[in-house]
């Protein structure tokens, strides 16, 4: 106890830092999941949102480029022929299938 | 002589009275009158639209539906009358409105468990479908869209962890209060109704069953209902269909889930629906069954001031809303795509009650 005690005084700004440290990684543990996945958001939506604004609301390309923007920055790769939707975003990528007028489209596998 | 001629005056006003307007492929149409009020409506629903920085009120599609008739439709952007539109979370009321039907073929009660329907929730056994329709399941779920993407349960549930399989996704949040007492806004909730139909019917019937038992008995012909990777339905935010089509579930149940000569929905259905939950922790909103009312549970107004304590309404993301006015005869679809909060629902109310029947200033 005096030992550290001692560290403190010594160092009050390395104690500082690395507690800081500590509870910086902390965080980061308790929310490892969330922030994996986190990252494929912007293309996963903008993928799905993309298709379904093309393909189930028959709305024009630009529009649907609109329609999906977000604040930060992603690419979309439209293969109109297979209506098939590829988008990239925060260095991931998506991709969206239409599937039919009932069914509309969908976000194809891997789940992230 | 003159006691004929009464008589026979008081069958046809009871005819006519009883003459209800029903659309059949196409709605009919009685076109308001332009004058000041309509102008009102107008400026506020369909300011310049603001394509470069999306501020403001941005509305895709207005439709007003008065006893059965349209009496005002406009468009904005690319959205036309034969747009399937997204609905959002307008989604979860025509999820109510499909699961009343399947409540009519005597498939489920009320009071069951949802895992009777749905095993994963052998692990939440207290948790009962009324508590799913009244987003009250009392699961720790996270509803912010763009404000807290990290733990936000929606975002996760639409397009990262949960997408696979999102009803399973939302079995997998623990609880944050005793299932059936506390409102808690939630699109797992009604995700897992979703998935609760597919043993309510049966896998081979659910991949049609929105169609067969309420789109087609309603003409509607517009609608796209996209799914998760297991088939479920996104019953929470996915379901597409033209305002002209939406407009049929409102006037479904403006007359209380009668279609034309058939009970659709049972009337205990839209009881249930239209009764204010009574939730434990308080409540900006006034959440019926799977609906919103204008009449909170302890009697109070509810959050539209301007339009009449029946009014009701399924409500979804971005601005889009249906809108029903039972007294006043009244369906309103209102699809947009606003990307702040500048619209204000009762502001829309109160100026098409004035547009269309000429109230709305009390």
């Amino acid at each position: 106890m005096n030992a550290r005690k001692s560290f403190i005084r010594r160092r009050p700004f390395s104690s500082l830092v690395l507690l800081l440290l500590v509870i910086i990684a902390g965080l980061i543990w308790n929310w490892r999941v969330q922030l994996q996945v986190f990252p494929s958001i912007i293309s996963a939506y903008t993928a799905k949102e993309y298709c379904s604004c093309r393909f189930v609301m028959n709305a024009p390309v630009e529009y649907c480029h609109s329609y999906v923007k977000q604040w930060l920055p992603s690419t979309v790769d439209e293969d109109s022929l297979n209506k098939r939707i590829t988008a990239t975003g925060l260095g991931r990528g998506s991709a969206a299938q239409w599937e039919g007028p009932r069914q509309g489209c969908r976000l194809l596998p891997p789940v992230p | 002589m003159t006691r004929l001629l009464f008589t026979l005056a008081l069958l046809i006003i009871s005819c006519s009275a009883a003459a209800e307007t029903w659309p059949s492929a196409q709605w009919s149409e009685r076109p308001t009158t332009r004058n000041e009020a309509v102008s009102a409506l107008e400026s506020y629903a369909f300011p310049a639209r603001d394509e470069a920085t999306r501020k403001g009120v941005r509305t895709d599609a207005l439709l007003i539906i008065h006893n059965g008739e349209v009496v005002y439709e406009r468009y904005g952007g690319v959205t036309r009358a034969d747009t399937p539109h997204l609905t959002w979370s307008i989604s979860k009321s025509i999820l109510a409105s499909v699961l009343g039907v399947a409540f009519g073929e005597g498939r489920f009660k009320l009071e069951d468990p949802v895992a009777t329907f749905y095993p994963p929730f052998n692990v939440h056994p207290d948790i009962k479908l009324q508590d799913l329709l009244h987003w009250a399941s009392g699961l720790d779920w996270q509803e912010d869209y763009e404000y807290a993407p990290l733990n936000s349960s929606v975002v996760a549930m639409l397009y990262t962890r949960g997408r696979g399989d999102m009803a399973r996704y939302t079995a997998e949040h623990g609880i944050a209060s005793a299932p059936g007492t506390s409102y808690r806004y939630s699109s797992g909730d009604s995700t897992v109704l979703a998935a609760a139909l597919k043993t309510m019917v049966g896998e081979t019937a659910y991949a049609d069953y929105p169609w067969t038992a309420l789109f087609e008995p309603l003409g509607i012909t517009s609608a796209t209902w996209e799914r998760d990777a297991t088939g479920t339905f996104v019953g929470s935010s996915y379901a597409y269909m033209t305002a002209r089509d939406l407009a049929r579930i409102g006037l479904l149940m403006q007359r209380r889930g009668r279609w034309q000569d058939r009970q659709l929905l049972p009337q205990a259905w839209v009881d249930f629906n239209l009764k204010p939950f009574k939730s434990l922790t308080p409540t900006d909103e006034a959440p019926g069954g799977h609906w919103w009312l204008n009449t909170t549970a302890d009697g109070k107004a509810g959050p539209w001031p301007d339009a009449p304590a029946d009014t009701f309404a399924a409500l979804g993301h971005w601005g889009q809303a249906l809108y029903v006015i039972p007294s006043a005869g009244l369906v309103i679809v209102r699809y947009a795509d606003d990307r702040d909060g500048s619209y204000d629902h009762n502001q829309l109310l109160k100026l098409a009650l004035k547009a269309v029947v000429g109230e709305g200033d009390k």
